[in-house]
């Protein structure tokens, strides 16, 4: 540190390692669940169940695993859409866990999120224009001549034409409507976009532009993306760096090239055995998880994946395997490593 | 992302660009029935309100020289027991029952909507506090506390305005549950959440995101709304235990027929405030079928 801010001075642009942007630290999340007849909590679905991770400046990292395995309860608690249970998130090194109120609302003006569902995630009332010139227009008090350039700024930025300005949303396709919501996210020019699924309701050719363009935006605008999926070969075309989870747990977490290649965790390493291969010739042997996802209300001790595991040993229901470095960046929880 | 722009370039239309209420306004537009009931309800309520206007007869005055006379002649309509012109005091009663039902739906809608949408859209401690409130409001029996209420505030306020304020305090918990259902299916869009991320108040997020989406409920329901209270009004005026007796209103004026005597022999006295009555609902039912199948976006009539 010493010697990089030392050399400041002399050099306009030292190499140094890229500096954290978001760092997560043993983060839970629980929905109580209530029930009985005075509706007290009697359990809580442990939806993010202490996961620890960091996202460099202007990487991205992909988030994969089942549904209901907590992926986009970790998006919507980093961005504070719902509340931690325990744990800490330092975004640039500010914690932003227990702020509220105006102090959160200002705090938001740096990450931003894509939705999921193009249909659901704007409001059918209001126009294209209103719905991207909104954000701007909650932070900033600007002309309405200034607003309105630079809306159709975004709009051509995202691919759409200047018309849509006028319209509403019902008039565009799923992917338009997509490209919509991602320049609602950019208009406040966010460092931290959290990408929850923004393109698993589309259509594969569809899909493919949308992945692009989110591309395209993170070189142009110098954007940190947390990018949630449930497709692979989604998740490995958008990638840096890949963390897997399990049941609210994060089973591994490594380079893009370093997972594919050489997955660790008996978890992965059933998922990647999943993807399917374009040639019908090449025969791999695919790893047929037994059994269900066991409840997150009430999830095994040990290690959360031992039920289903083909490698399960005994200690692993005794004991809840910590993540930790295996080789260089690639960090896995099994007892086997 | 040329193909796009191409896209759009080929589905453009004169018929686009349209808001959602655009769209049900075109539609409630073409609904003849719909469109004369609203005719007729507006002309009603022009005609009421202009009647100073429209005949010089005094509403109060008795008139012994002319009791209960026929229709025809100088009294349009006939007179009542007490020699008031039937037609004079029709025109005056709409004013006072049209004034009633609009004041009552205004802010039956505004509370039950406050109430509403703050216990659906913060929920827990909140939602619970409020609906229990609500609770409480509708298990009031109506009627004992119409009478109650307008017998300790009588004298304090103007008659008209006991009513009003009465009725309203007790009816407003219906809308509020509906309102409140409405805002919990609706909050669990992801525009809600897309709203709080871009950095809305929670004000600003029930009144701009959340109201305008549940708004054609509530515009159905204060169709409805309307037209039940001026049966209520109606029904208390009824009794004698609505608007005093010194107003003229529709409901009071029905209050007559319940001589025997007039009931039987004397239709001119209580028919033409039971017509335009019964029509005025009636418009008002079918302006708000018309308007549910405005907003039904599933409804292409």
């Amino acid at each position: 540190m010493n010697i990089t801010a030392a050399s400041k001075g002399t050099q306009p642009k030292p190499i140094v390692e890229k500096e954290t942007l978001l760092d997560i630290r043993n983060l839970k999340t629980y929905y109580p669940v209530k029930g009985g007849f005075l509706k007290r909590t009697i359990g809580h679905v442990k939806a993010v169940d202490d996961i620890s991770f960091e996202i460099k400046k202007g990487e991205t990292l992909g988030l994969v695993g089942e549904s209901g395995c907590g992926k986009s309860t970790t998006g919507r608690t980093i961005l504070r859409l719902l509340k931690p249970t325990d744990g800490q998130i330092l975004f640039e090194g500010k914690d932003i866990t227990a702020i509220s109120g105006t102090e959160l609302r200002r705090a938001r003006q740096d990450f931003q999120m894509v939705f999921q569902d193009p249909y659901a995630s704007l409001n059918p009332t209001q126009s294209v224009g209103d719905i991207i010139s909104e954000p701007i227009r909650n932070y900033k008090k600007i002309s309405k001549k200034e607003l309105k350039s630079e809306v159709l700024d975004l709009l051509s930025r995202v691919g759409l034409p200047a018309e849509a300005y006028d319209k509403y949303g019902h008039e565009f396709s799923g992917g338009q409507r997509q490209r919509i919501g991602i320049a609602r996210a950019l208009a406040l020019k966010p460092k931290l976009i959290i990408a929850d699924e923004p393109v698993s309701a589309l259509d594969v050719s569809v899909q493919s532009q949308v992945l692009n363009l989110l591309k395209e935006l993170q070189d142009e605008f110098d954007l940190t993306y947390l990018f949630i999926a449930h497709d692979l070969s989604v998740v490995k075309h958008m990638s840096d760096r890949i963390g897997v989870m399990y049941l609210g747990n994060m089973v591994e977490i490594a380079t893009n090239d370093s997972l594919y290649e050489e997955p660790l965790h008996p978890y992965t390493q059933a998922l990647i055995s999943a993807i399917p291969e374009a040639d019908p010739k090449k025969r791999k042997k695919r790893i047929i998880l037994e059994g269900d996802v066991p409840s997150p209300q009430n999830p095994p001790s040990g290690c959360p994946f031992h039920t289903r595991c083909p490698m399960a040993k005994e200690e692993c229901s005794q004991i809840k395997p910590a993540l930790k470095e295996v080789k260089p960046g690639h960090h896995v929880a099994c007892i086997l490593y | 992302m040329v193909n796009v722009t191409a896209e759009t370039g080929s589905q453009q239309e004169k018929t686009i660009n349209m808001s959602p209420f655009a769209i049900a306004r075109r539609k409630f537009l073409r609904n003849k029935l719909a469109m004369i009931s609203t005719f007729f309800l507006f002309a009603i309520i022009i005609v009421s309100f202009l009647a100073p206007y429209i005949t010089t007869q005094d509403i109060a005055k008795v008139n012994i020289g002319s009791m209960s006379l026929e229709p025809g002649g100088e009294h349009f309509l006939g007179t009542d027991k007490s020699g008031r012109d039937v037609f004079t005091r029709l025109l005056y009663g709409g004013r006072v029952s049209l004034l009633v039902g609009i004041s009552c739906t205004a802010l039956v809608i505004l509370f039950g909507t406050l109430i509403g949408s703050m216990a659906g859209y913060y929920g827990g401690i909140v939602d619970s506090v409020l609906m229990r409130f609500t609770d409480f409001i509708l298990n009031f029996p109506f009627l004992v506390f119409v009478i109650v209420l307008n017998t300790i505030l009588f004298g304090l306020v103007s008659g008209l305005w006991v009513l009003i304020g009465v009725i309203s305090l007790l009816y407003w918990g219906g809308v509020a549950r509906i309102v409140r259902s409405k805002i919990l299916a609706e909050k669990e869009n992801e525009y809600i959440l897309a709203a709080v991320s871009i950095g809305c108040k929670p004000s600003k997020v029930i009144i701009k995101h959340l109201l305008p989406n549940v708004l054609s409920t509530i515009i159905v329901q204060a169709t409805i709304l309307f037209a039940s209270l001026l049966v209520i009004e109606s029904a208390l005026g009824f009794l004698g235990i609505g608007v005093p007796q010194t107003i003229p209103s529709w409901g009071n004026m029905l209050s007559s027929s319940q001589e025997a005597d007039v009931l039987r022999n004397k239709p001119w006295i209580w028919m033409p405030p039971a017509i335009i009555l019964t029509v005025t609902i009636l418009a008002i039912n079918f302006i708000g079928e018309g308007l549910k199948d405005a907003f039904n976006p599933k409804s292409n009539r």
